[in-house]
C-alpha cells in the first residue's frame, strides 16, 4: 500500500500529489522533489546507453529508512511517483509496477477528459478517488 | 590491494590440506618445490550440475597423514580438514615393492576407505642413476604392479615422477605431469567435496521451519561452504552464499513479524548493550553475537568478497539499502536500545564503509566514487544530526546532565576501535564530536558540506538543496542568518524553478523569519510579501505577516525594488487606442487587469508602466508583437514558461539481426530537462517615461483589479509596453518585462496642401479661378507662416481679388490650428503661345519646393492658306473653336509688316461667334507687285475675342476681352510658271473614246515677269500624275523642258488613254526644277559637283496650274470597233 503519490509534470512542477495522512503531505513533497534528480538521472543514462527507451517503469528511486519510492515515467516525461513504507514488507516489485501502470491508466483518461488543461493541475474529484483506490491496492 | 589490513590476529591459513603417507624423506625433498609449483597454473574446476567450468590457482599445505585427523562423516569445516591423501615411495624394485611396500600402502588404503575417502594419489619417486639407464626396460616395473594392485580403472591415482633433483632435463615433463595430476585432483576431492556439502547445506535448510532448528548452526555451515569458495578463489560464488544468509536471514525476520517469530530468533530480541562499529576487513563472528553484530559481520563478510572482486562502488551502493533494512528489522524484532545507539551504530557504518570508499576513490573512479557515496553522506550527516540533537550539541542548546549522561553511555556502547595507520577511525570521530558543541559543529558543518558537495558533483541539486534546508536550520540555530538566508535562497529558486509552490512558500517563510532574526527590514519585507501572497500558506499566518509588512513599510526611509513574482500577476493588458497608434498629443491609454494575491486591500499610491521608445533590439522582437492589442495571462505565460514546448522527437528504428525492421518508434532524445537560468534580477529600468494611473491612491484589492493608465503623447514613435510598477508607498512592485511585446505607436499628420482647378479644363489665354487648400496636420503652424506660390513664364497668377497678376506671390496662412483647413482662390492666367506651366510651391514646414504641372488646353486653332489665280495672291485665314465656351471675335486683321496692302474679301462689319467645332475663315488679298523674287512676308493675324457668359455658369469666367494674335510667314509666293494641259481626241476622231488614244496637250509657259530675269532655274521636269484607274498614259510620262534659249511657251505632246466615260478630271502634271547632273562651267552659282541629277520641288504658288478642274468628255467604247480592233 502506498502512503503518498505525485504526478509531476515535464516541467518537473507538482500536477497532482495527495498522501494517505495530509499532516505528512509537505514532508513527502520534499522526499518527492529529490527524486526527480534520480528521475533526470536515470533518464539521461538511459538515453545514453540506449536502454529499452520503451520500459517506462523506472524502479525503486531511492529508499529511505521508512519509506521507498518509485518512479515511472510516460513517454511525454509525465513522471509518477509512489511512495510506499518500508515497513510494509508484502509490497513486491511487480505490485508497484502494476500500481504504476493503473495510475498511467486513469492519468491517460484523465487528459482525455475535454475539460482538462494539460499541463494545469489536477483537481479532479474523481482522479483522486481512483488513485486513492489504486494506493491501497484496491 | 584491498586496504584490507591482513596483519589482524585472523590469518588462517587458507590452502587445501594434503596429507602425505608412505616414504616421507622421499617428499620432503620434494615439499618445497612442490608448494611453491602448485599455485602457479590455473586449472579447471569441474563441478556438477551444470555449473560453469572454473579456472582456479590453488596452492596446497602438506602434513603428514594421521589416521585419526582424517575427516568424520558429520564434519563440515572443510577448509581445516585434508581432503586428499598422497602415499610417496621410491621403491624401484619389483620384489622390495612385493616384500615392504605393498603392505604398506595397503594398511594407508584401508585407512583412507573406512572414512570412505576416495581422495588420493600414489606417487612413485624414479631415481635415474648409470645402472638403470643401462638396463633393458623391464618387463613390469613397480608403478605397473601398484597400478595393477589398487588402481586397475583409476590409472590416474598411481604416478610416477622422476626425481627432479637428480636429472633435471629429463625430469621436467613428468614433474609437470605431476604437478599437473595433484592440481586435479585436489580440485576433483573439493568439487566433491563442495557438492557434497551443498547438499548437506540445502538439506539443512530445508529443515528450518522444524522448531530445533537453529539459525546460527545454519550459518555457519553455509559459511564453511562460503569459506572453501572462497579459498578456491570463487569470491563472487562465496558472495553469493552470503547473499543467501542474508536473504534468508531477512526472510525469517519479515516472518516473524507476520507469523509466529522462530524460536532461534528470539535469541537475538535481547536489548542492546553494545554498538560497536562496523568494521570491513576481516573479522570473526563471537558466540552469542548480537542482532547488530551479526548484521555488521555479514555485511563485512559480503563486502569483503565485493572488495576482492573489485566492486567497490556496489559495495558503497549496498550499504544504504542494508544500514535502512538493519533499522526495519531493528523495529520488527522489538530489540530495544538505549536512545542514540542506532543512530551511533549507523553513522559509524556510514563512516566505516565511507572511510573504505575513500581507499578506492582514484581519479579514474570520481564519477563512480560521488554516485555511489551520496547518500551516504547524506545518511550520515542526518544521523550526526539526529545524535546532536538528542544530546542538546545543537548550537543554542545547553546539554543537560542526563543528555551529558546519554554521551558517556553511547560512548562507552561504541567500544574502542583504533583508527587505520594515521587516520581516524568513525568510532574516535563520533565519541569526539559528541565530546563538545564545538566539536559537533565543526563536524556536522563539514559532513554536511561534503554531502552537498557531493550531491552537486552528481546533477542530484534537488538533493542538495534539501540538504542545504538543513544546513540553513543549522545556521539559524547559530545565528548566521547570512548564510542561512543564502542556502535558503538557493533553495527557494531550485523550488520555484521546478514549480513547487508550496514548497517555496514554507521556505520564503522560513526566509522571512531568517531575515527578521537578520534585522533586514529590506528583505524581510520582500519575504513578507512573497508570503502574504503565497495561496499555500495558512490565510491567518499571510494576513500576520502582510500586516508585519506594512508596519515596516512605514519605517522604510529609502524606496525598495521587489519583483513582481507571484504577487500580482498580470493578467490582461489592453492598448485601448484605435489599433495601437496614437496622434501626438492625444492621450494613450492602456487597460491592465492584474491578479493580486495579497490577503488585504492596498493602497497605492502610484500605478506605472515604462513605455520603451523602439530601438533596435526592440526591432527584432517587432516579428513577435504582430499586430496585437491584447495580451492576456496565456501569451505571458507561454513565453516565459514555454508550458508548450515541442518535445524534440526523433525516429528510432530497431532492427533485427538480420538487418529487418523489428520495430519503430518515436523517442525523444533530449527530456527538457534544463533548469531554467535562475531569475535575472530586475534591470534598472527608466521611469521617467510611462503610463500612470489618474486617480490616486488607489486601492488594490485582492484579486483581479482593472487599471486604467494613460498618458499624453508628446514623442513620435513606437514605444513598447515594458514593465509595470505598483509603488506602495516606499515599495514598489515591478514586474519583469513583458515577453510578449506591445507596441503604441504615436505619430503626427503633415500639414497637407493642394492645388485644385475647377471642373473644366484649364484654358490658355483666360484668367480662370483655381483653388488652393490647405489642411493643418496634427501639429500648429506658426502663425505668420506663408506658402510661397511661384508661376513658370507664360503664367501668371493672383490670390487677392482685383489685384494684379504677378509671376510670384506669398499667401499667408490663417488658420494655423490644428486639423484646420483652409481655402484660397487663386487667379491663373496663362499665354496662349506657351505650352505646359508649372506653379511651384514653397511651404514652411518643408525644405523641398513642390511643383504642380498644369496643362493647359487652347482657345481656338487658326491655319492658314496661300491661295493663287494667275499671279495674284490670297490668304486664307481659318479659326476653329475648341472649348464650350462660346467667344465672340471682332476686329480681325492682317497686317504686313513692309507696308503691303491687303484687301479683305470677308465682311468685317459684325462681330461673330466662335463655338466648339465651328470654323470661322478670313480672305485677304495681299496686293503686291508682281515680281520674280519674292521676299518672305511677315504678316500678323489678330483679333479681339471676348468669352460668352451664359445664364447657368458661374461668373467666374472671364469676360474681358483680349486680343488674339498669330503671326504669319509667307516665302516663294510669287507665280512662276503657268501649266496648260488639254485632252483632245487623236485627228480624224471628234470624241475621245474609252480605250482610244487621246492627245494630252501640255503648254507650259514662264510667268510674264519671269522674262526681266536672269537666274532662274531654267530646266523643268514634268510628270504626268494620272489616276490610274481614269487615266493610262502611254508612252512618257515625264520629260524634262528647258527654257534656257528663250521665254517661249513649251508644248509638249503625250498620249493618254481614258478608261471611263464621262466627265474626266485631267490628270495632273507635276513640275519640278531640274537640276542636270553635269553642269556647265557658266553656271557659276551650283557649287560642287554633282554626279546625279535631281529634282526640286516647287513651293505652292510658284506654278499656277490653269486647266486645274478642267474636264473632258469622254464617250463609251463603240462595240463594233472593239469587236474590229
Amino acid at each position: 500500500m502506498a502512503v503518498c503519490a505525485a504526478i509531476i509534470g515535464k516541467d518537473n512542477s507538482p500536477k497532482y500529489f495527495t498522501c494517505i495522512n495530509p499532516d505528512e503531505e509537505l514532508g513527502f513533497q520534499y522526499k518527492v522533489l529529490s527524486s526527480l534528480d534520480v528521475v533526470e538521472e536515470k533518464l539521461n543514462n538511459g538515453t545514453k546507453s540506449g536502454s529499452d527507451s520503451r520500459e517506462l517503469y523506472l524502479g525503486l528511486l531511492y529508499s529511505l529508512e521508512r519509506h521507498k519510492i518509485y518512479g515511472y515515467v510516460t513517454n511525454t516525461k509525465i513522471k509518477f511517483i509512489i511512495v510506499i513504507d518500508s515497513t510494509n514488507t508484502s509490497l513486491r516489485d511487480n505490485e508497484v509496477r502494476s500500481m504504476f501502470r493503473k495510475l498511467h491508466s486513469i492519468y491517460a483518461d484523465n487528459v482525455c477528459n475535454p475539460f482538462y488543461i494539460p499541463d494545469e493541475p489536477i483537481n479532479s474529484k474523481s482522479f483522486d478517488k481512483s488513485v486513492k483506490n489504486i494506493m491501497s491496492g484496491a | 590491494m584491498n586496504g584490507i589490513d591482513s596483519s589482524a590476529s585472523d590469518t588462517v591459513d587458507r590452502r587445501p590440506i594434503i596429507t602425505c603417507a608412505g616414504e616421507l624423506e622421499v617428499f620432503s625433498a620434494l615439499e618445497d618445490s612442490l608448494t611453491q609449483a602448485l599455485p602457479q597454473d590455473s586449472c579447471e574446476l569441474r563441478r556438477s550440475l551444470g555449473r560453469p567450468v572454473r579456472l582456479v590457482h590453488i596452492g596446497a599445505n602438506f602434513i603428514p597423514f594421521s589416521p585419526t585427523a582424517l575427516p568424520k562423516e558429520s564434519q563440515w569445516d572443510l577448509i581445516r580438514q585434508p581432503l586428499f591423501h598422497v602415499y610417496w615411495t621410491e621403491c624401484a624394485d619389483v620384489d622390495v615393492y612385493k616384500t615392504a611396500v605393498k603392505d604398506d600402502i595397503e594398511s594407508w588404503l584401508k585407512e583412507l576407505a573406512a572414512k570412505e575417502i576416495s581422495d588420493w594419489l600414489i606417487v612413485v619417486v624414479e631415481n635415474y642413476d648409470g645402472k638403470r639407464a643401462n638396463k633393458l626396460l623391464p618387463r613390469t616395473t613397480v608403478l605397473d604392479k601398484i597400478r595393477a594392485d589398487y588402481a586397475p580403472k583409476q590409472g590416474d591415482r598411481c604416478i610416477s615422477v622422476i626425481n627432479p633433483g637428480r636429472s633435471e632435463t629429463r625430469s621436467a615433463d613428468s614433474w609437470r605431469g605431476l604437478v599437473g595430476r595433484v592440481r586435479h585432483l585436489v580440485l576433483v576431492a573439493y568439487a566433491k567435496a563442495v557438492v557434497k556439502l551443498e547438499d548437506h547445506v540445502r538439506h539443512q535448510r530445508e529443515k528450518r521451519t522444524e522448531p530445533e532448528w537453529d539459525f546460527m548452526n545454519y550459518f555457519f555451515l553455509q559459511e564453511e561452504l562460503a569459506q572453501v569458495l572462497e579459498m578456491l578463489g570463487l569470491y563472487d560464488e562465496a558472495l553469493v552464499q552470503y547473499d543467501e544468509l542474508d536473504v534468508l536471514f531477512s526472510q525469517f525476520i519479515v516472518n516473524g513479524h507476520i507469523g509466529e517469530l522462530a524460536n532461534w530468533l528470539h535469541k537475538f530480541q535481547k536489548p542492546l548493550e553494545r554498538w560497536h562499529g562496523l568494521k570491513l576487513g576481516p573479522s570473526k563472528l563471537m558466540q552469542n553475537t548480537s542482532f547488530l553484530e551479526l548484521r555488521a559481520y555479514l555485511f563485512a563478510k559480503q563486502a569483503h568478497m565485493l572488495l576482492l572482486t573489485n566492486k567497490v562502488w556496489e559495495m558503497a551502493a549496498r550499504c544504504l539499502p542494508f544500514l535502512h533494512a538493519c533499522v526495519k528489522e531493528l523495529i520488527l524484532l522489538d530489540i530495544t536500545a538505549p536512545s542514540g545507539a542506532v543512530s551511533c551504530w549507523l553513522f559509524l557504518a556510514c563512516m566505516e564503509v565511507l572511510q573504505t570508499c575513500n581507499h578506492f576513490n582514484q581519479l579514474d573512479q570520481v564519477e563512480a566514487y560521488f554516485a555511489n557515496t551520496a547518500t551516504l553522506w547524506a545518511y550520515a550527516s542526518q544521523k550526526l544530526r539526529e545524535l546532536g540533537e538528542l544530546c542538546g550539541l545543537m548550537p543554542g542548546q545547553n546539554p543537560t546532565s542526563e543528555q551529558l549522561h546519554m554521551v558517556v553511555g553511547l560512548s562507552a556502547g561504541m567500544g574502542d576501535c583504533s583508527g587505520r595507520s594515521g587516520e581516524l577511525s568513525p568510532t574516535d570521530k563520533l565519541k569526539k564530536a559528541l565530546s563538545s558543541q564545538d566539536a559537533f559543529n565543526k563536524n556536522y558543518l563539514e559532513l554536511v558540506e561534503l554531502t552537498m558537495v557531493t550531491y552537486k558533483h552528481i546533477g542530484h541539486l534537488r538533493s542538495a538543496r534539501l540538504i542545504g534546508l538543513e544546513v540553513a536550520s543549522f545556521y539559524m540555530l547559530l545565528l548566521e542568518t547570512q548564510k542561512a538566508a543564502a542556502f535558503l535562497g538557493d533553495a527557494l529558486r531550485t523550488f520555484e524553478s521546478d514549480g513547487w509552490h508550496e514548497l517555496a512558500a514554507q521556505t520564503q517563510v522560513k526566509l522571512a523569519e531568517c531575515y527578521r532574526k537578520a534585522d533586514d527590514v529590506r528583505k524581510f519585507i520582500a519575504s513578507c510579501a512573497a508570503v502574504s501572497a503565497a495561496p499555500e500558506i495558512d490565510n491567518l499566518i499571510r494576513l500576520s505577516y502582510f500586516d508585519e509588512m506594512r508596519k515596516c513599510l512605514d519605517n522604510l526611509d529609502k524606496s525598495l525594488v521587489v519583483p513582481f513574482e507571484d504577487i500580482i500577476k498580470i493578467i490582461n493588458i489592453t492598448i485601448k487606442n484605435n489599433n495601437g497608434s496614437v496622434m501626438q498629443d492625444d492621450i494613450m491609454d492602456v487597460h491592465l487587469i492584474v491578479d493580486c494575491n495579497f490577503p488585504r486591500e492596498v493602497l497605492c499610491t502610484n500605478i506605472v508602466m515604462t513605455l520603451e521608445p523602439e530601438s533596435k533590439e526592440n526591432k527584432k522582437m517587432k516579428d513577435k508583437s504582430v499586430n496585437e492589442r491584447t495580451i492576456i495571462v496565456k501569451d505571458i505565460k507561454h513565453n516565459s514558461n514555454s508550458i508548450l514546448r515541442v518535445l524534440h522527437m526523433q525516429r528510432h528504428l530497431d532492427y533485427k539481426q538480420d538487418k529487418q525492421l523489428s520495430s519503430a518508434n518515436v523517442v525523444c532524445k533530449s527530456p527538457p530537462f534544463k533548469r531554467k537560468s535562475s531569475t535575472i534580477s530586475p534591470q534598472p529600468c527608466n521611469f521617467d517615461f510611462c503610463l500612470e494611473v489618474t486617480e490616486l491612491p488607489l486601492v488594490l484589492t485582492p484579486g483581479i483589479n482593472i487599471i486604467r493608465l494613460t498618458k499624453k503623447a508628446t514623442d513620435i514613435g513606437k514605444f513598447y509596453l515594458g514593465r509595470v510598477a505598483i509603488n506602495i508607498g516606499k515599495l514598489s512592485l515591478i514586474s519583469n518585462p513583458l515577453n510578449f511585446k506591445l507596441v503604441i505607436e504615436v505619430t503626427k499628420e503633415e500639414p497637407s496642401l493642394r492645388l485644385d482647378k475647377g471642373e473644366n479644363a484649364l484654358l490658355f489665354g483666360l484668367e480662370q479661378t483655381m483653388q488652393l487648400f490647405l489642411k493643418v496636420g496634427s501639429y500648429a503652424i506658426s502663425r505668420d507662416s506663408v506658402i510661397k506660390l511661384s508661376a513658370s513664364r507664360g503664367m501668371t497668377i493672383q490670390h487677392i481679388p482685383n489685384e494684379q497678376l504677378t509671376s510670384s506671390l506669398e499667401v499667408p496662412i490663417t488658420n494655423v490650428e490644428p486639423f484646420s483647413t483652409s481655402m484660397t482662390l487663386l487667379r491663373v492666367f496663362a499665354e496662349h503661345s506657351s505650352k505646359d506651366h508649372q506653379i511651384t510651391l514653397v511651404c514652411p514646414w518643408s525644405n523641398k519646393p513642390i511643383p504642380v504641372t498644369l496643362s493647359f488646353s487652347p482657345l481656338l486653332a487658326i491655319s492658314w492658306r496661300l491661295h493663287t489665280v494667275h499671279n495674284r495672291k490670297f490668304i486664307h485665314v481659318t479659326l476653329l473653336g475648341q472649348t464650350d465656351t462660346k467667344l465672340q471675335l471682332s476686329s480681325s486683321h492682317l497686317d504686313f509688316r513692309d507696308k503691303i496692302k491687303t484687301k479683305a474679301l470677308h465682311i468685317d462689319s459684325y462681330d461673330q461667334i466662335l463655338e466648339k467645332g465651328v470654323n470661322i475663315s478670313y480672305v485677304w488679298e495681299i496686293l503686291t507687285i508682281q515680281s520674280s523674287e519674292s521676299p518672305p512676308l511677315k504678316a500678323q493675324f489678330s483679333t479681339y475675342y471676348t468669352a460668352i457668359v451664359t445664364e447657368d455658369e458661374s461668373t467666374n469666367i472671364d469676360t474681358t476681352t483680349r486680343q488674339f494674335i498669330h503671326h504669319l510667314d509667307i516665302a516663294n509666293y510669287q507665280t512662276l510658271y503657268r501649266v496648260e494641259i488639254d485632252v483632245q481626241p487623236t485627228k480624224g476622231n471628234e470624241f475621245c473614246r474609252v480605250g482610244a488614244l487621246c492627245n494630252l496637250n501640255l503648254c507650259i509657259k514662264p510667268a510674264s515677269h519671269m522674262l526681266d530675269t536672269v537666274e532662274i532655274e531654267t530646266s523643268l521636269m514634268y510628270e504626268v500624275l494620272a489616276e490610274p484607274t481614269v487615266w493610262a498614259v502611254c508612252g512618257r510620262t515625264a520629260g524634262v523642258v528647258s527654257f534656257e534659249t528663250d521665254m517661249e511657251p513649251q508644248i509638249v505632246v503625250l498620249e493618254v488613254m481614258p478608261l471611263n466615260n464621262g466627265f474626266l478630271p485631267l490628270p495632273l502634271v507635276r513640275l519640278s526644277k531640274y537640276i542636270p547632273a553635269d553642269v556647265s562651267t557658266s553656271d557659276k552659282s551650283r557649287k560642287g559637283a554633282e554626279s546625279h541629277p535631281r529634282l526640286e520641288p516647287f513651293s505652292p504658288g510658284q506654278v499656277y496650274n490653269v486647266s486645274k478642274g478642267h474636264q473632258v468628255y469622254v464617250i463609251a467604247a463603240t462595240v463594233t470597233e472593239a469587236t474590229v480592233t
